[in-house]
């Protein structure tokens, strides 16, 4: 039993499924409780010692079809024997001829019954950085095709060079042993091409997708940003400054509530010496301000401007309510603005941004080489008490979307807010990449209006 | 009492009115015989913390609920110093300090004497036990809820990690509490943020999903069993209809038990778009929500 369960997790571990060796441990402890050729109760053991959240399910299932049913040649009566030791036999010859293509040996090893190296390719396939080419601007996510098509070939060779060893291997054509051999080559090789061009995707049931249709200001709070005359925005500017002013009070008042802490009695007593002991006043422990941060990703390039810069607008008000603030606006690079946040009055300071932050203008928008920046400098400054906020369409130029930088993000923050300036139902049009990204945030809203930015402002700050 | 197999948990749990898939009735009894904690995860309303009370029910056990939010700290989960009986006791025995130390010849000497009294105000006489601190110390073994734990801080999660993985707690005046009884520990979580990996790691994981047809069919039997049969088809069918819409909060069970009694009080017989229309704020709960659906109604009830 142990072998095979240590295949296994050898094999969610190459497709990035944390396991822990307690978690194995436990495993094998129950799997002594239960019936294990009872296949439900069996899943379910594997299942609840080695899924620790619900976005990972789908993979899991997915792995858990592919270890325990796929990859096994059927058991028929009489020939079941002879077919796997003449699979072996297919595998051995094959291998000799591979030579030292880590992906041949990989996907030998796949044929032969132990998929963990294929799915460590998969894997390393799907969160490939790009290269940046030194001679030209234009980046692509050609590296990543490339590599796919070069796995894609190479299944096709080996599906003919299956028949040919086959053949060679039996003289009489109409075996059965033959037939059922190359059906299982045929079915594993489709699998592996399966597993190739579907995307694994984690599943986020518990996502909260908010679209508010309340209408709470006058009609002004639902004509969206980028319609806005020069007018508009002024008497805009009131309403917020408005709006600002009424949040501050209210998360102040909440914070002066938090501050009454529990009797002191050190103090008290201490106090109390006065009246000749009597505990006349009494005195509470002051508790520290709990102040959440944030962190603001925010996309700049001329689709979202005019949605971002009200955020940005909303966000250097609120800095007194969060204790660290920290604003970043990127194309395809990333560049800090905090600073500016920091020093200056709010329309010099957006001026500033957009004048003096290191920001190259002449670029497609790219969000995978954003995050990658984001991971190589800022990662570590995340913490259970940040909130994410990234502002933008999701536009990506059908560059690497680079979505498990996401995912590593959602790991180590509180909790990822997307806002889009764009209408929901384009979501999934083009060039977007909102769907890939969606199953990695803990909330994706609509932000094209003031209401819905009004809304979203006062969930984040009660 | 504990369960000593798969079947014997589903027929447990169904005899205080749980009725659990096979899937759940596994992870409980393994939770059960190894002591572990389980995690579960799922949206509102699919039965997550009657899973709890129906295991404390069927096993006999007190069931301990503790219910996290932000903010949450020790004082309030665990235990709390009884400040105004320590005061009181201060005073009464004020004559009695006099007695101790009206030997001493120093006042270095007094103050040892009343430092060896010092245990007598931090024992566990002045300790008002909370949740945590009461699941531990029962005699009986208890089964120990702690709900919506996504919503407390991480600082609260850290704490809990002791507790989890050696079922005993340390107060830092009286020092460490070892459980008299180990309790069924029971963690529910809305996903409102994830839960760090080590105390994922201190847990088996649960994930409670809307109820498959038939199942939700026998709950709505098991808890109205004078609903007509024809009815409660059709009624689990119009609120599969309305879980597939994209709906800010999709109806759960609680909510089809709710809209099922208020059928049966309004004698209603067959589910029409009117019927429907008319009872739609005991199923959704958004005004969004209603008009999505109101919008659909004819493709739901059809």
């Amino acid at each position: 039993m142990l072998d095979p369960i240590l295949n296994f997790v050898t094999s969610c571990r190459a497709s990035d499924l944390k396991i822990s060796t307690s978690e194995v441990l436990d495993c094998m402890r129950h799997l002594t409780l239960i019936d294990p050729l009872d296949e439900p109760q069996f899943k379910t053991t594997l299942m609840t010692n080695f899924v620790k959240t619900r976005r990972d399910m789908a993979r899991f299932d997915e792995l858990y079809n592919l270890f325990f049913h796929e990859i096994r040649p059927e058991e028929k009566k009489g020939t079941g024997e002879l077919v796997r030791r003449d699979i072996k036999d297919a595998v051995e010859r094959m291998k000799k001829e591979a030579g030292e293509s880590d992906l041949m040996n990989a996907l030998m090893e796949f044929l032969g019954g132990n998929p963990a190296p294929l799915l460590e390719q998969m894997h390393e396939l799907y969160t490939r950085e790009e290269e940046k080419p030194k001679a030209f601007k234009i980046k692509n996510n050609m590296g990543q095709l490339a590599s796919r098509l070069e796995i894609m070939l190479t299944l096709s060779k080996m599906k003919s060079k299956v028949m040919t060893i086959t053949g060679e291997m039996y003289t009489d054509a109409e075996s059965v042993t033959k037939a059922e051999v190359d059906a299982y080559f045929n079915r594993m090789l489709d699998r592996a091409n399966d597993m190739l061009t579907g995307d694994p995707k984690p599943l986020n049931d518990s996502l909260i997708q908010t679209n508010s249709v309340e209408k709470r200001l006058n009609e002004l709070g639902e004509v969206s940003f980028s319609s806005l005359t020069p007018e508009d925005i002024d008497h805009m500017r009131s309403i917020i400054d408005q709006l600002v002013r009424k949040l501050k009070d209210v998360a102040s008042r909440r914070y002066s509530a938090k501050n009454r802490g529990v009797l002191d009695v050190k103090k008290t007593l201490r106090n109390s010496a006065k009246f000749q002991g009597v505990p006349i006043e009494i005195k509470y422990k002051n508790k520290a301000l709990r102040k959440g941060r944030i962190i603001t990703l925010c996309d700049i390039s001329s689709s979202v401007w005019a949605a971002s810069r009200f955020m940005l607008n909303i966000l250097y008000a609120l800095q007194d309510c969060f204790s660290k603030v920290r604003s970043f606006i990127f194309i395809s690079k990333l560049a800090e603005v905090t600073e500016f946040f920091e020093k200056f009055e709010i329309n010099e300071a957006i001026q500033k941004t957009l004048t003096e932050a290191d920001i190259e203008y002449n670029v497609p928008t790219d969000y995978g080489e954003t995050f990658r920046d984001f991971k190589k400098d800022y990662l570590h400054d995340l913490n259970t008490k940040t909130t994410v906020i990234i502002i933008g369409d999701g536009r990506s130029n059908y560059m690497n979307p680079q979505a498990e930088i996401l995912g590593e993000m959602r790991d180590k923050c509180r909790r990822i807010i997307w806002l889009n300036p764009e209408p929901m139902h384009v979501w999934h049009t083009g060039d977007s990449e909102m769907f890939t990204y969606k199953s990695y945030c803990h909330e994706v809203r609509p932000c094209q209006n003031l209401n819905q930015l009004m809304d979203f402002v006062h969930e984040l700050v009660l | 009492m504990k369960f000593n197999s798969v079947e014997e948990v589903q027929v447990r749990l169904g005899d205080v009115n749980y009725i659990p898939s096979r899937e759940i009735a596994t992870v409980v009894f393994l939770a059960d015989s190894t002591q572990k904690p389980v995690l579960i995860e799922g949206p509102a309303g699919v039965g997550k913390t009657e899973l709890a009370k129906a295991i404390a029910k069927s096993q006999g056990r007190e069931l301990i609920r503790m219910q996290c939010y932000e903010g949450l700290d020790e004082a309030k989960a665990l235990y709390e110093w009884e400040y105004a009986k320590q005061l009181l006791y201060t005073q009464m025995v004020k004559e009695k300090i006099n007695t101790v130390i009206q030997d001493s010849t120093s006042l270095a000497e007094a103050v040892d004497k009343i430092a060896e009294q010092e245990d007598a105000f931090f024992s566990d006489r002045f300790i008002q036990p909370r949740p945590l601190l009461k699941a531990i110390m029962s005699e009986k073994p208890v089964v120990l809820l702690i709900d919506e734990v996504d919503k407390s801080d991480p600082e609260f999660e850290a704490f809990l990690l002791e507790l989890l993985s050696d079922f005993q707690v340390t107060i830092p005046e009286i020092g460490t509490r070892k459980a008299k009884s180990i309790p069924f520990v029971i963690l529910t979580s809305n996903n409102y943020r994830d839960m760090s990996d080590a105390l994922k790691r201190r847990c088996i994981h649960l994930y409670i999903n809307y109820p498959s047809h038939q199942r939700e069919k026998e709950i709505v039997k098991l808890k109205l069993p004078g609903i007509d049969d024809i009815l409660l088809e059709s009624l689990i069918q119009t609120i599969g209809k309305i879980r597939n819409l994209d709906l800010k909060k999709r109806p759960c069970i609680s909510e089809t038990l709710d809209w099922a009694k208020s059928l049966l009080v309004l004698n209603i017989d067959r589910i029409t778009p009117e019927v429907l229309s008319d009872t739609l704020n005991m199923i959704v709960k958004y005004k969004s929500d209603t008009e999505l659906v109101k919008k659909n109604l004819t493709k739901i009830v059809g």
